[in-house]
C-alpha cells in the first residue's frame, strides 16, 4: 500500500506585510478555510467563494457563534510553531470540540463539495437549529467550485470541461 | 373544462416528441407535402443555448444528481424517477393481501416482487436528454435467440434486414462516433459492418481504458466452464468527434458552433452541457427549421406542428375498427390540474410516447390488444456494478462517462444456460457505484479518520484517481408475466392512468449476474485488485482493493445461488408492444403497424421482441426510420 505524501504548504506571509483588502472577519475565515481544506489563500480566493461561504456559515449557525469560532482561530494564529503543530492545535481546539467540530467539518465539506449538510442532532439540541440548516447545494457556482475536483486532478462533472481528447492522458503534471 | 374539436385533418399524428417520434416525423416530413402534428405531454425544453443552459444550472444546484435532476417532475405528466424507488415488501401485511399494490411512491405503481428500477423523461426531447449515447448495434445471433439457444423469441427478420437502417440511424439521426476497426464483438464476421465507417472517428479512449487494455487485452479467462478472450472495445457513441469526409457535425440546438466535439464533461447522464452528445431536440429543431408549422406544404416541404403540454389520453375508433382520433388534455400550468380536452385527427397515427406510456395509452383506449400482449414482456437491462481502487492512478472523472466495453460475453453457447451480458467500463470513478466524490469526501471528513487540511487534500488525490467501476448489464428475456398495466384507482393529476408494474427477474437472468460477477472477479485479479482482507478497513480507503458490496437493504437486492446482488435499471425500457410474425403473440407486425388497426403504428423500444445486450436507442431509431417509410408507403397507397 502506497504511503500518502503530504506536500509542504507555501510559506505564509504575514498579512500586515502583504496587505489585505478583506475585512478582519473574512480574513480570519479565510485562514480557517486554508487550515481546514489544505488549499492556500490564492487557491481559495480564485473560487470566488470565500465571502459567499462566510455568509453561508452565518446563515446556518448565526453571527454570534461565527464570531466565537473566529476568535478561536485568531488565538491559534497568534501562536507560533510549525504548520504541523498548528494543525494539532486546530484539531484539539476546533475539530475535537463539541461546539466547533461539527461546524468545522461542515465547512470542509462545503468547500470540497459545494453543499451544506444538516448538523448532527446533538449539536442542534445544544445550540439550536437555524432555518438554513438542511442538506442542500449552496449554489450552482458552489458546486462548480468544489475543491474535491482539483484535489482529484479533474474538473467538476458537468462543468469546466477539460476539452476534446484531453482525457486520453493523465492530467497535466501527473504520471501514472 | 371545455371541449373543443379540431377540424384540421393531419396526414400523421405522432404522440411523443422524443427520439422515436422525431425520427418518424423526419422521415415522413422529408418526403414533402405532408402535414404532421406532434403531441408532447411535457414542457417545451428550451431550444436555445441559454434556455438549455438553465437545465445545466439546475443540475449543478441539485443535491442528488440522479438522471432526472435537470428535468423537473411535472404532476400533469409524471415521469418515473429513481429517487422514488423503495425496496418492495416481500411479505404481505394484513392490510396488503397477496397481489395488492405495495409501492405507490413516484410515478410508477410497483407491485413487485422486484422494483422496476428505471426512469424516463417526459419533456420535449424525451429520455435522450439524459441518455449515455452508447450506440451499439445488436448482434446477428440476438435476432435468433429462440432458434439458437431456446430462449425468448426470434425476431421476424434478421440483422441483415436492419443493417441499412442502422447505417441511416448512425448518419441521419444520431451522428455516431466510432471506428469499425475498434469493434470486438463475438459472433460477427466482416459482413457485420461490410464496407462501412461511422460518420465520425471514435471518441478517444480514456486513460483508464488504456490501462485496462494493457492489463487485459489478449488474456483468456474461464467463467463457468466457458473460455473467453478479453479485449477492450471502443464504444460507438452518439457524441461528436472528428467528422469523416462528407459528414457535417451537428452542434447544439440554436447554437451550432457549440458542441462540435465532445469536451469531456463526464456528465452524459444527466445532461451534456455543450450538446456534443445527441439529443432529440436536435432532430426536432431541424424539423422546425425545414418544415415550419405555419408553412403550406409543398413537394419539397412538409408542415410539422409540435404542441407541448398536451397529454394524449385516448385513441378513438370508427365503425370500421380504424383509429378515428386522438383525444388529448392540453394544460397551461404544470401544477394545476386544469386542462382543456381536444381531439385531433389524421390518416395515420404513430405512438412514440415511450414503451410504458404507449402501453398505457393503448390499454386506456382498449385498442390494439387482440393478442393480450399490450404492456407485457416489459424488459430492461438490469445491471450490477463492481468497483475498486486500482494499484495505480487511472484518473477517473475525466472524459465522457464511458468510452469502452468488454464484449465477449455478449454471445456464445452459454446463452442456453444464462443470459448474455456486456461490460461497460465507467470513466466516473465511483460516482454511480457509491456516490463519489461526495461519499468519498464525506467518509474522510466525517468518518473514522476525520481528515482535514493538507492530509485530506493528499488523501483525496490518492484515492479518487484510483477509483474505477464496471457495469455488468444483463440481457433480460421477454416474459408476459412482467408487465405494465392500468388500474382505475391509480391516476395522475390530470386523471390519466398511472403505470402499474409487475416485475421480476428469472433465474436465467440471475444466473447471468452470477457469471458476470465471476468474470469480474477474474478481471479484478488480472488488474491487481484483490478482495480487501478482513484486517483492511474500507472506511480508510486502502488500495488496491475491491470494494463491491451488495446489502440486503439495497433497493435492487436479490439473491441467486446463495449470493446476493444489487441490480439497477439501465433505463432501457422495452417490449411492451412487441413486434412479431403472428397476431396471436405480438402487438405490431414486422412493418411496426398494429395487427388490429391498419392506420396505427407504434415506434420505440416497446417494439423490440428481445433486447440483446446493446443499449437499445440505436436499434429503436433504426426501426423508427423503417416505420416512417412504411407510414409513407401506406399514405401513398391511400392517396
Amino acid at each position: 500500500m502506497a504511503d500518502i505524501t503530504i506536500p509542504s504548504s507555501a510559506p505564509r506571509v504575514a498579512l500586515a506585510a502583504a496587505g489585505s483588502d478583506l475585512s478582519d472577519s473574512i480574513e480570519t475565515f479565510l485562514r480557517l478555510s486554508e487550515l481546514l481544506t489544505g488549499f492556500d489563500r490564492v487557491e481559495l480566493l480564485r473560487t470566488g467563494m470565500v465571502e459567499p461561504y462566510y455568509d453561508e456559515v452565518i446563515r446556518v449557525i448565526g453571527a454570534r457563534d461565527v464570531g466565537a469560532l473566529l476568535a478561536v482561530v485568531d488565538g491559534l494564529d497568534a501562536e507560533s510553531g510549525s504548520e504541523t503543530e498548528l494543525e494539532t492545535r486546530l484539531r484539539t481546539t476546533i475539530l475535537d470540540d463539541e461546539r466547533y467540530g461539527p461546524v468545522a467539518r461542515n465547512i470542509i465539506a462545503m468547500w470540497y463539495l459545494g453543499s451544506w449538510a444538516q448538523l448532527p442532532r446533538e449539536w442542534r439540541e445544544r445550540n439550536g437549529a437555524m432555518s438554513a440548516d438542511f442538506d442542500r447545494v449552496v449554489s450552482a457556482k458552489a458546486y462548480r467550485e468544489g475543491l474535491v475536483w482539483a484535489a482529484a486532478g479533474t474538473h467538476p462533472m458537468g462543468a469546466k470541461q477539460p476539452g476534446y481528447a484531453s482525457w486520453a492522458a493523465p492530467p497535466t503534471g501527473e504520471r501514472a | 373544462m371545455t371541449t373543443a374539436a379540431e377540424d384540421d385533418l393531419y396526414d400523421v399524428i405522432v404522440v411523443g416528441a422524443g427520439i422515436a417520434g422525431a425520427t418518424v416525423a423526419k422521415v415522413i416530413a422529408g418526403a414533402g407535402n405532408r402535414r404532421i402534428l406532434m403531441l408532447e405531454a411535457g414542457r417545451a425544453t428550451g431550444m436555445s443555448a441559454d434556455k438549455y443552459q438553465s437545465h445545466v444550472e439546475a443540475f449543478q444546484a441539485t443535491l442528488v444528481k440522479v438522471p432526472n435532476a435537470p428535468y423537473p417532475n411535472n404532476p400533469n405528466a409524471p415521469q418515473a424517477d429513481v429517487l422514488s424507488l423503495r425496496q418492495l415488501v416481500a411479505q404481505p401485511t394484513p392490510h396488503q393481501p397477496p397481489g395488492s399494490m405495495i409501492g405507490t411512491e413516484g410515478a410508477l405503481v410497483q407491485t413487485g416482487p422486484l422494483p422496476f428500477a428505471s426512469d424516463y423523461v417526459r419533456a420535449l426531447g424525451g429520455t435522450t436528454l439524459h441518455w449515455l449515447g452508447t450506440s451499439l448495434r445488436m448482434l446477428p445471433n440476438d435476432f435468433k435467440l429462440q432458434t439458437l439457444y431456446g430462449q425468448g423469441v426470434d425476431w421476424p427478420f434478421g440483422y441483415d434486414a436492419l443493417k441499412p437502417y442502422y447505417e441511416r440511424a448512425e448518419y441521419e439521426i444520431i451522428g455516431v462516433a466510432g471506428n469499425v476497426a475498434d469493434q470486438y464483438y463475438p459472433g460477427i464476421d466482416d459482413s457485420y459492418f461490410g464496407d462501412y465507417e461511422y460518420p465520425m472517428e471514435r471518441i478517444p479512449p480514456s486513460y483508464l481504458d488504456q490501462v485496462l487494455s494493457q492489463k487485459l487485452d489478449g488474456q483468456r479467462i474461464t467463467v463457468q466452464d466457458h473460455e473467453y478472450t478479453l479485449k477492450l472495445s471502443n464504444t460507438p457513441a452518439g457524441r461528436n468527434s472528428r467528422p469523416r469526409p462528407g459528414y457535417q457535425v451537428v452542434g447544439a440546438v440554436g447554437n451550432p458552433l457549440q458542441g462540435q466535439r465532445c469536451e469531456g464533461n463526464t456528465n452524459c447522464i444527466p445532461i451534456c452541457p455543450v450538446q456534443a452528445k445527441y439529443n432529440a431536440l436536435k432532430t426536432l429543431y431541424e424539423l422546425m427549421m425545414l418544415h415550419p408549422a405555419d408553412g403550406e406544404p409543398t413537394p419539397s416541404r412538409s408542415s410539422v406542428r409540435i404542441v407541448t403540454q398536451a397529454v394524449a389520453s385516448q385513441l378513438t375508433l370508427d365503425e370500421h375498427g380504424r383509429i378515428s382520433g386522438v383525444t388529448y388534455k392540453l394544460y397551461d400550468d404544470e401544477n394545476s390540474p386544469a386542462y382543456e380536452t381536444r381531439t385531433a385527427r389524421a390518416k395515420v397515427y404513430v405512438l412514440a410516447a415511450h414503451a410504458i406510456e404507449n402501453a398505457k395509452l393503448l390499454l386506456a383506449s382498449g385498442v390494439a390488444n387482440s393478442s393480450g400482449m399490450v404492456g407485457r414482456n416489459l424488459m430492461d437491462h438490469p445491471l450490477i456494478l463492481t468497483w475498486g481502487l486500482m494499484p495505480e492512478k487511472v484518473w477517473g472523472f475525466r472524459g465522457p462517462l464511458s468510452t469502452s466495453g468488454i464484449e465477449p460475453f455478449r454471445d456464445g453457447a452459454f446463452r442456453d444456460r444464462h443470459c448474455a451480458f456486456r461490460i461497460e467500463v465507467g470513466n466516473e470513478g465511483w460516482s454511480f457505484a457509491a456516490g463519489a466524490p461526495y461519499s468519498t469526501v464525506a467518509g474522510m471528513v466525517y468518518g473514522k479518520e476525520k481528515l482535514f487540511g493538507r492530509r485530506l487534500r493528499a488523501k483525496v488525490g490518492e484515492v479518487i484517481p484510483r477509483q474505477f467501476r464496471l457495469a455488468l448489464e444483463m440481457e433480460q428475456i421477454p416474459q408476459p408475466s412482467n408487465y405494465v398495466t392500468i388500474d382505475p384507482s391509480y391516476r395522475d393529476a390530470l386523471g390519466n392512468f398511472r403505470p402499474v408494474i409487475r416485475y421480476d427477474l428469472p433465474d436465467y437472468v440471475r444466473a447471468g449476474m452470477a457469471a458476470a460477477r465471476e468474470a469480474s472477479d477474474r478481471m479484478f485479479a488480472l488488474l491487481g485488485v484483490p478482495k480487501l482482507s478482513p484486517d483492511q478497513d474500507p472506511d480508510t480507503f486502502p488500495f488496491p482493493g475491491e470494494y463491491t458490496a451488495y446489502h440486503p437493504t439495497d433497493v435492487g437486492y436479490l439473491t441467486y445461488g446463495g449470493h446476493g446482488y444489487t441490480f439497477f435499471g439501465a433505463g432501457h425500457v422495452a417490449g411492451t408492444h412487441v413486434m412479431g410474425s403472428s397476431p396471436a403473440t405480438s402487438v405490431v407486425d414486422p412493418r411496426q403497424r398494429s395487427w388490429d388497426h391498419d392506420n396505427l403504428y407504434m415506434v420505440g423500444c416497446g417494439n423490440l421482441p428481445t433486447v440483446g445486450t446493446s443499449n437499445p436507442t440505436l436499434t429503436m431509431t433504426a426501426l423508427a426510420i423503417w416505420a416512417g417509410e412504411n407510414v409513407l408507403e401506406d399514405l401513398r397507397g391511400r392517396s
